[in-house]
């Protein structure tokens, strides 16, 4: 953390707050290698989504080529990346698409 | 510090056989750094393919850390293993070899375990060129038999852990 040169004025605070406040997907795409019951397990205990949920997103993944798991600020979206990346899973991040 | 334990029926050969796939995957990471390998891209995917600048940003910042992940996933496998993996074949009697034995997983490693036979199955599917889920398997080539035995693998184990959620509720 380095030390700011000046304090940010007000009107960026006030754009902040006035930013879309989910403007962001965390998509994550169809692969060959990883095993429908794996990934419906990674949507369940990563996310804390229910069995019926996971199950429906790992389906949109894997009949529809992808699925949008997750959608946020960008830095969360980030964060749920690598962690889909450390399960080994093939995940993106993208703007919501106007 | 005892928690609960997951139990994992495994031969004993396919326990030898395991530790050495790992040893190979710490191997093909230790070279992560030397050049551009197309397993190891698949290990460390792009978050942004369609904006370089935000592309390389996430690589610098998830990358390394993802790569050492997968390399202390893979240490506390083969510890796991150690019991079957420190025999030697040739030590093993008659039907010794492919005898099942129960492999001792803490729940707490669980995911070390399935990220591991998630990896080896990308870095193998990486070599095998494998683009497709009803890709023709070469059945001579003995890489495929060792792709699809740790999807059988793989599969069990995220059904032992599904099982154990459920009890653990």
């Amino acid at each position: 953390m380095s030390t700011p040169i000046a304090t940010p004025d007000l009107d960026e605070v006030t754009d902040l707050y006035a930013a879309p406040l989910e403007p962001w997907q965390l998509v994550v795409w169809n692969d060959p290698v990883n095993l429908m019951s794996y990934v419906a397990r990674v949507f369940r205990t990563y996310f804390g989504y229910s069995s019926e949920h996971a199950n429906q997103l790992m389906l949109s993944v894997h009949n529809d080529g992808h699925a949008i798991v997750d959608t946020g600020p960008r830095e969360t979206m980030e964060v749920h990346a690598q962690a889909m990346h450390d399960f080994g899973l093939w995940a993106t991040v993208r703007k919501v698409p106007s | 510090m005892t928690g609960p334990t997951l139990s994992l029926p495994l031969a004993v050969l396919e326990g030898i056989h395991l530790n050495e796939l790992i040893n190979q995957l710490t191997s093909v990471l230790a070279d992560s750094e030397a050049s551009s390998d197309p397993a190891i891209e698949r290990l460390v995917p792009d978050a942004y393919p369609e904006d370089t600048d935000a592309s390389a940003e996430f690589s610098n910042a998830t990358r390394a850390d993802l790569l050492e992940r997968r390399r202390a996933d893979a240490v506390s496998v083969q510890h796991a293993l150690k019991p079957l993996s420190t025999v030697a074949p040739e030590d093993l009697a008659g039907d010794e070899a492919i005898q099942e034995r129960e492999v001792l997983i803490p729940a707490q490693e669980l995911d070390a375990w399935l990220r591991t036979l998630t990896a080896l199955r990308l870095v193998i599917a990486a070599r095998l060129n494998i683009t497709a889920a009803d890709d023709e398997h070469d059945l001579d080539d003995p890489r495929f038999h060792v792709y699809d035995w740790l999807g059988y693998r793989l599969d069990g184990l995220v059904a032992l852990a599904d099982a154990h959620d459920e009890a653990s509720g």
